[in-house]
């Protein structure tokens, strides 16, 4: 088709702007029903302790509490890949800020009364917080019976009688003997902290258990239908009994993904006669309750030739899943398959770790593990080079994934995976690569440049799928219904320009809903892993070929030719050469009525959906497989500033490259990656979970845990949206929603390597970071 | 809802110190409310009584006269921020407003609430403490002036007690000499609390120079006057630096390690001392 | 309780509330304006910024009984007879909003600025809206939407 794109690539401004800008989008914080309850918590002081007692008496007395549970009163485990974790403790806490008891009350005063005047008594047990700790034998065990948990078999390996959640192997080649031969070795470490994704919205649900046993449920997710698959999973209820609404969400970032707190809101409605409760996380709570980032301890292992070419490497990646590790499991899974970068690596050898300690939990976070791995990976590569002599830019040249080579899983890298060769050259170009910075302003101030590559694929499951249904209105109008929900992304925008595009309609007469709902919206597995364009573009493509099927048959009929002569174009139907004679889709839309009063045809609903293709399991032992439908590759090129004296890293300029394949719109693609560096400029510099000796979080608000403000912006930002086109995405796109932010931190290191001389290998990068290490580097002789 | 208490507007000063008076320990003064009402929501405490004082006309007040130099205890901080006089005269007392917080906070909260809070951290309290300035204090006894170099007592703690009200904040005179500055090591550009802040007051004439930091010890620490006569800005910043560091005792705590201040503690203080030597602070 | 009488976006409004109810809270609950939300609570983020007789406030570290005898406007007031504001057409136009929950609050800090200062600076702009906490955008679109919007008049 060479026809010219009339509506996708073009920047449309999103279609829920001006809800958004007069204060009228509804999101879950905002809902209220009739008779609703709201809900308190309970929630744990130790990190890890016996429950011996729990009191509720004084809280029950206290007029107006409707219903209080404890962990006693619910025997389920909740969990997507790893049913590990209960709605409320029960019989032990393992982290501080864990849910112990809830309160449903008819105002949220009486209900956080009613939790003050809860007395549980804890036996502190011993605790484990450090992940390599909690592997060596002896350590407490944080969940004794990990043996009996539900688990998705054949893709989770849980290790009995030990903290291990998950082990994830990859093999590929001989590692240990291409270490042992490589001519050049480097051999590093590095960590980061745990960290939080920090939605404005905080988490909210409202559940209302209907007498008939149906349960209808309005929450601020990024899934709805994994929501209800799982309450249907975890309390025996059949899928059509459970209603998901997603209204507006404020911001997810991969902490809204599973389930949350609608089996919480769901058990109180219960337990108040039916009555619907809502539970918003306070702001404390969204860092201390609900979870987090996982922190990460890597070891990198890298064998080269001389020359410049990788020959093997080797890493072991030990996880900080915290208490529970329903989608850490998943985010060890998928670092691991991600984890040697996107080089070409002949021997490969990486072992992943899932393990529990007594901290609050993790789970996904735009980037998915890849922003972490790739900390390790792109300053090793930085390391190596100079080891090697070579310019950073050059030794990542020579060893970058090109047509031909094979992946660590074993897939062969293709055209259609883009250039990850054009995003470095694109960053280097943009931040002047090789020229040395201009001096600065102040002689305790140095600058320095830093490059570093990005790469990340969806992680899903092997037939993860999506669906799209359009409906044509009597005006001729198309309205979108998908279960993507679109919370702050776009995706819904880009939709729409789609079925524009696709019905040959302009983009004001595309519609889609704005919030989600089960009963009516079709099937999507949940939003997360930058998936949704592709994939319910797809879905869309398909939706709307339906109805141009249906659109062209009813035409043909009108006009007597057949069905393939009908051409479809300024939302109207003409026989092929005569547009003269077009008939308006609205005379179509609901069946076509001839003079006389005859009718044919019938409302036009098309039906679109995909699957993903071609994906395996990983095999158990050696993680060859196929777990990618697509990868995104990108770069980052980064000159900074540090004031040595304080410490203060200022970024002068910031280019980023995606290879998105083919930009869809192309102002909300530029909204992803400023975004997204942004996002990553606060993991590289500030954020990141303090915890005290007991396991308690020291910085669970805005006082303590900063994230970026206006004041803290770089000084130039440059997004580089390449377009080497994704044979199978839609019109050859591919996702870059998570990317922007993955491997900022990784490159602002390399940076502060050029501009102090100095190694960092944790995050943050604090001001007080800094200054330490400068401190150390000054002390030695 | 941030509690159960009584909540009271009283129309004059001292229907507010008859109201707390009655109230005793039991009553708290409301003026911007940006650390009581924070307080309140976190339940470190729970007071049965609410005296507003913001819309009392002496709280009110701000003057910027030749004879005296008051900031009513209502007076919101971007108030004092905006004042062209007193950035004029006391650069440094704009600029500590200036640090607090955010656009939003700084229309309610309020000078004397941000020393009358007493954090070890609080951005006014250095300015002010080198500044001289003093506290008009009134209670159902009787008014009386706390100068701020004896208001703090301890780490969360100051020398006024249950019944009090502060009126307003006294400088003196503006004068048209001293040269005055700010310098706060935050975290991130954005809305912080101090690491650690300074503030120096420098009167060329009269060869002295007043130094105090914040976030170094239980309370904001004032330094005894330097002489400047016949030092060498050099040896004058040594004097200081060795002063500050005898003074204070940095502690490690969810904001800064103590290493970490005594390392930007110097720092400061010098690029302080730059700022009043050079004229940068404001002054003439 | 106490009575009180206040102006929202023009209209008075008279109430009874309790000393301990936020304005943030009377608003949202009494009134139904929850464009002004809550993201911290302790006036960190500024999702609940509002006018408090012109000047930008976090609704939420202000009790309902200190708004009496006032003027308050919130986003609902911002688009006069269901047309968009220049600085909401702004924001809409260079795509400064994405999931939209800071955006009421990031448009009353930036509302307040130019009553204050109808063409303000890119360093005042940045000022103005330092207290609005966004995760979503980079504050870039942001800041460039009230670029836009300068010179368009204090009143919406």
């Amino acid at each position: 088709m060479t026809r010219a794109l009339s509506c996708v690539g073009k920047s449309v401004p999103r279609g829920d702007a001006v809800e958004k800008v007069t204060g009228s989008a509804r999101y879950a914080h905002d809902l209220a029903l009739p008779g609703m309850l709201h809900a308190a918590l309970v929630t744990s002081p130790h990190a890890s302790a016996r429950i011996a007692r729990v009191d509720v008496a004084d809280a029950a007395a206290l007029p107006g509490v409707r219903a209080i549970l404890a962990g006693a009163n619910l025997d389920v485990r909740l969990g997507l890949y790893m049913r590990d974790k209960r709605i409320l403790a029960r019989d032990v806490v393992r982290y501080q800020g864990e849910p112990v008891v809830a309160v449903a009350a008819d105002t949220l005063d009486i209900a956080r009364e009613a939790c003050r005047r809860v007395r549980v008594e804890y036996e502190p047990t011993r605790a484990v917080f450090d992940p390599r700790d909690a592997m060596k034998s002896g350590a407490p065990l944080v969940h004794p019976d990990l043996e009996s948990y539900a688990h998705l078999e054949g893709v989770f390996f849980p290790k009995s009688n030990t903290n291990v959640a998950h082990h994830q192997k990859i093999r590929k080649g001989d590692v240990d003997a291409a270490i042992a031969s490589a001519e050049v070795t480097l051999e590093a470490r590095f960590d980061n902290p745990p960290v939080q994704h920090v939605p404005m919205e905080t988490h909210a649900a409202i559940a209302q258990a209907l007498p008939d046993g149906r349960v209808e449920i309005w929450t601020s997710s990024q899934s709805p239908y994994t929501v209800r698959h799982l309450m249907s999973v975890v309390f025996g209820l059949p899928h059509a009994s459970i209603r998901v609404h997603v209204p507006y969400v404020g911001g997810g970032f991969g902490g809204k993904a599973g389930l949350n707190l609608e089996p919480l809101v769901y058990v109180l409605s219960k337990a108040a006669g039916g009555r619907p409760v809502k539970f918003v996380a306070t702001r404390e709570q969204e860092f201390n309750t609900l979870p987090s980032r996982q922190g990460l301890h890597s070891t990198i292992e890298i064998g080269a030739t001389r020359a410049g070419k990788i020959v093997a490497l080797k890493a072991t990646y030990v996880w900080d899943a915290g208490a529970y590790a329903d989608y850490g499991v998943n985010v060890g899974r998928a670092a691991a398959y991600s984890g040697a970068g996107p080089y070409a690596v002949p021997n490969c050898s990486i072992d992943s770790f899932v393990v529990y300690t007594n901290k609050v939990y993790g789970t996904a976070y735009r980037g998915f593990g890849h922003l972490e791995v790739l900390w390790g990976i792109e300053r090793a590569i930085d390391q190596m080079a100079r080891k090697l002599g070579l310019d950073p830019a050059e030794f990542r040249r020579r060893n970058l994934l090109t047509v031909g080579d094979t992946t660590i899983t074993g897939e062969t890298f293709t055209a259609g995976h883009g250039k990850p060769v054009e995003c470095l050259d694109a960053v280097a170009k943009a931040i002047e690569w090789g020229t040395p910075s201009t001096p600065p302003a102040s002689s305790t101030k140095r600058r320095g440049k830093g490059i570093a590559m990005l790469h990340k694929a969806p992680a899903m499951p092997t037939s993860t799928s999506c669906s799209a249904i359009i409906k044509l209105d009597e005006d001729g109008a198309a309205d979108i219904l998908v279960s993507g929900v679109d919370y702050g992304q776009g995706t819904y925008t880009v939709l729409r320009q789609i079925a524009a595009e696709e019905l040959r309609l302009p983009i004001d007469a595309v519609h889609i809903n704005s919030d989600c709902d089960t009963a009516f919206t079709p099937y999507d597995w949940q939003t997360v892993a930058s998936r949704f364009s592709y994939m319910g573009g797809h879905a869309v493509i398909e939706a709307a070929a339906d109805c141009l099927r249906q659109l062209r048959f009813a035409a043909a009929q009108v006009f007597g030719v057949a069905p393939e002569k009908i051409v479809c174009e300024n939302a109207s139907a003409y026989p092929d050469g005569e547009p003269e004679r077009a008939i308006p889709y609205r005379s179509l839309a609901l069946g076509y009525v001839y003079p006389n009063g005859n009718a044919i045809g019938g409302p036009v609903i098309g039906h679109g959906r995909f699957i993903a293709r071609g994906l395996t399991h990983l095999a158990p032992d050696t993680g060859q497989g196929r777990p990618a439908q697509f990868w995104t590759y990108g770069a980052h090129g980064v000159e900074v500033e540090v004031d040595t004296e304080t410490g203060e890293i200022e970024i002068l300029r910031i280019a980023s490259a995606v290879d998105a394949g083919k930009v869809l719109n192309a102002g909300l693609a530029r909204g992803q990656v400023i975004g997204g560096v942004v996002q990553g400029i606060g993991s590289a510099l500030w954020e990141g979970f303090r915890f005290d000796k007991e396991g308690r979080l020291k910085n669970p608000s805005f006082v303590d845990y900063k994230i970026p403000t206006a004041k803290d912006l770089p000084r130039e930002m440059v997004p580089i949206l390449l377009e080497n086109p994704q044979p199978d995405g839609p019109y050859g796109a591919r996702g870059v929603a998570e990317h922007p932010m993955i491997s900022v931190p990784s490159a602002i290191g390399n940076a502060l390597y050029d501009a102090l001389g100095i190694e960092f290998a944790s995050l943050p990068l604090s001001p007080e970071h800094v200054i330490a290490r400068l401190a150390e580097k000054g002390t030695k002789p | 809802m941030l509690g159960r208490f009584e909540y009271a507007r009283p129309q004059s000063v001292d229907e507010a110190c008859r109201l707390l008076a009655e109230g005793g320990r039991a009553a708290a003064v409301l003026a911007g409310g940006t650390d009581l009402l924070v307080d309140l929501r976190n339940g470190f405490r729970s007071p049965s009584l609410l005296v507003d004082v913001k819309r009392l006309g002496e709280l009110q007040a701000l003057k910027t006269r030749s004879d005296e130099t008051v900031v009513g205890a209502a007076v919101p901080l971007n108030v004092v921020v905006e004042n062209r006089e007193l950035r004029k005269a006391y650069a440094g007392l704009s600029d500590a407003a200036l640090s607090i917080a955010t656009y939003q906070l700084r229309n309610r909260a309020t000078v004397a609430g941000n020393l009358c809070n007493a954090s070890p951290a609080a951005d006014m309290a250095p300015i002010l403490l080198v500044l001289d300035a003093e506290l008009t204090v009134q209670n159902a006894k009787g008014t009386r002036a706390v100068p701020v170099a004896t208001l703090f007592t301890g780490a969360k703690r100051t020398c006024l007690v249950p019944g009090d009200v502060v009126i307003d904040v006294r400088m003196p005179p503006l004068d048209g000499e001293l040269r005055t500055a700010f310098r706060k090591q935050q975290r991130i550009r954005g809305h912080d609390l101090a690491v650690v802040n300074a503030a120096a007051a420098y009167a060329p004439s009269r060869a002295t120079l007043r130094v105090a930091v914040g976030s170094c010890a239980p309370t904001p620490v004032l330094l005894e006057p330097f002489d400047t006569k016949g030092t060498s800005p050099q040896a004058l910043a040594d004097e200081v630096l060795r002063a500050a560091a005898a003074a204070t005792a940095p502690i490690d705590d969810v904001r800064a390690s103590a290493a970490y201040r005594r390392a930007v503690l110097p720092v400061l203080l010098r690029r302080l001392l730059a700022d009043v030597v050079s004229g940068r602070g404001g002054g003439i | 309780m106490h009575d009180i009488e206040l102006r929202v976006n023009g209209h008075a409004e008279r109430a009874s509330v309790p000393a301990g109810m936020t304005l943030l809270e009377f608003l949202r609950d009494r009134l139904a304006l929850t464009g002004a939300k809550e993201g911290c609570g302790i006036g960190e983020c500024g999702a609940c910024t509002v006018l408090l007789d012109r000047t930008p406030v976090t609704a939420c570290l202000v009790l309902a009984v200190e708004a009496d005898g006032l003027d308050v406007r919130t986003i609902e007031g911002e688009a006069a007879d269901g047309e968009l504001s220049a600085l909401q057409r702004a924001f809409v136009d260079a795509g400064a909003v994405q999931c939209g929950f800071c955006t009421p609050g990031m448009i009353m800090s930036a509302r307040a600025l130019l009553l204050r200062s109808p063409h303000p600076s890119d360093e005042e702009i940045v000022e103005a809206i330092a207290g609005n906490l966004c995760r979503c955008t980079g504050y870039e679109a942001i800041l460039a939407a009230i670029r836009a919007a300068s010179g368009t008049g204090g009143e919406p």
